[in-house]
């Protein structure tokens, strides 16, 4: 048998009681998000507390180890000065200079039968030579060495004469400008 | 306003005012604590990252600085700084040369200083030689200004030789190097400069050149110096 519900509650109480369930439901929300904030706010605070403590602990074990570092700061001096001085000194040490390579090229170049009777290596590398040569073969193997770029090592860029002669002992003369690269 | 009226208003409008209190009051919350507070968290985190950072370059710096042997440097420096002084040092220039002049079989006609230029990155004075030799012994004389204890550069080389014979006149420009000490060395968290296998090669032959040199001086180099005093 099927129930019959009748409300005869008046439309009046019946809307207060909609209204009233209604706030209910709002008031429940706002207190949830009420308690959410207070939760946020706490776990902030609590964070930031800790996250502080941290913090100054860091800070007092960097300073010790700074302490340590300043302690040993002639030590570290000592390194950077030797770092620095050996950037320089591999730069050079050992290294043959322009001029220094050149006269020891030429110095090669030349033939036996050849007497060197002066060079002058400039400060750019460039050579002037004066030599005796006693026959025209000689002459030719110096010209030739001195120009091949096999046999001078691909430094010199120019071989020009200067003044060549022939005295009445047979010996050739020969004044030469080297321009090296 | 009575407190009835009050009442009876909060009871008609509720359903607005709650929520719009609730609203108010959580935006507030938002905008003037956890906003600020979670911004400086992050903030703050950064700064904490950097310093643990820091700290532990410190850490490992202060390792590494306490596992060198302090003597050991300090002989390394003093090689280095023979090699390459930091000032001109006229005196022990003088000497080097006498002695390297005389160990490659040339004697000394002059000796004379000039002016102090600038050598790439670094500084340098330079010398005028006036030497007297063969001609066989010059590469040698060379080699061993370019190889001595002290960073000698040739400017330019001027040799004259005298018909048929193997005796030669030369005059040498060197360059002699100095370089002035850094004055900073970095930062606090810097990290500590290495020195490389083939920089501690440089050094081995560095220290043999200087304890050659030093050997040598002690055994007496046969080179003109005139009288010890000369007002004797």
């Amino acid at each position: 048998m099927a129930k019959i519900s009748i409300n005869l509650l008046p439309p009046e109480i019946l809307a207060e009681q909609i209204k009233g369930s209604r706030f209910y439901k709002i008031q429940l929300i706002g207190i949830t998000v009420i308690l959410m904030m207070v939760f946020l706010l706490s776990l902030t605070v609590v964070l930031r507390i800790l996250q502080n403590r941290s913090i100054v602990m860091a800070q007092v074990e960097m300073d010790a180890v700074l302490q340590q570092v300043s302690g040993l700061k002639s030590t570290e001096a000592s390194l950077y000065i030797l770092k620095n001085r050996l950037a320089v000194i591999s730069k050079y040490l050992g290294v043959s200079s322009k001029q220094s390579s050149m006269y020891k090229l030429i110095d090669e170049l030349i033939p036996s039968s050849a007497a060197l009777n002066a060079v002058n290596v400039d400060k750019e590398g460039g050579v002037v030579l004066l030599l005796s040569v006693f026959d025209s073969d000689s002459l030719d193997t110096l010209i030739t060495n001195l120009s091949q770029k096999e046999s001078n090592e691909d430094k010199i860029d120019q071989v020009s004469i200067d003044s060549l002669n022939r005295g009445r002992d047979g010996i050739y003369r020969i004044s030469l400008k080297i321009k090296s690269k | 306003m009575k407190k009835a009226d009050i009442l009876k208003f909060y009871q008609t409008y509720r359903l607005f005012i709650f929520p719009a209190v609730v609203a108010l009051s959580s935006l507030f919350l938002i905008l003037f604590v956890i906003y600020p507070q979670t911004a400086k968290l992050i903030s703050n985190q950064e700064d904490a990252n950097a310093l643990f950072a820091k700290s532990k370059i410190l850490a490992t710096k202060a390792a590494a600085l306490k596992s060198i042997n302090p003597e050991d440097v300090s002989q390394k420096v003093s090689y280095a700084l023979q090699s390459l002084p930091a000032d001109k040092d006229y005196g022990s220039t003088l000497d080097l040369l006498q002695q390297l002049i005389a160990q490659s079989g040339f004697s000394i006609a002059s000796i004379s200083f000039g002016s102090s230029s600038k050598v790439g990155d670094t500084d340098g004075f330079e010398v005028k030689l006036e030497v007297k030799g063969v001609k066989i012994l010059l590469q040698s004389l060379l080699n061993n200004l370019e190889n001595s204890s002290r960073l000698v550069r040739i400017n330019s080389i001027d040799v004259a030789s005298s018909q048929g014979t193997q005796a030669i006149d030369v005059s040498l420009a060197v360059e002699i190097l100095y370089s002035q000490l850094p004055q900073s060395f970095g930062a606090e968290d810097a990290p500590l400069p290495q020195i490389s296998q083939a920089e501690d090669e440089l050094l081995a032959i560095i220290a043999r050149t200087t304890t050659t040199v030093t050997t040598s001086e002690t055994g007496g180099v046969s080179s003109p110096r005139g009288k010890v005093n000369p007002f004797e």
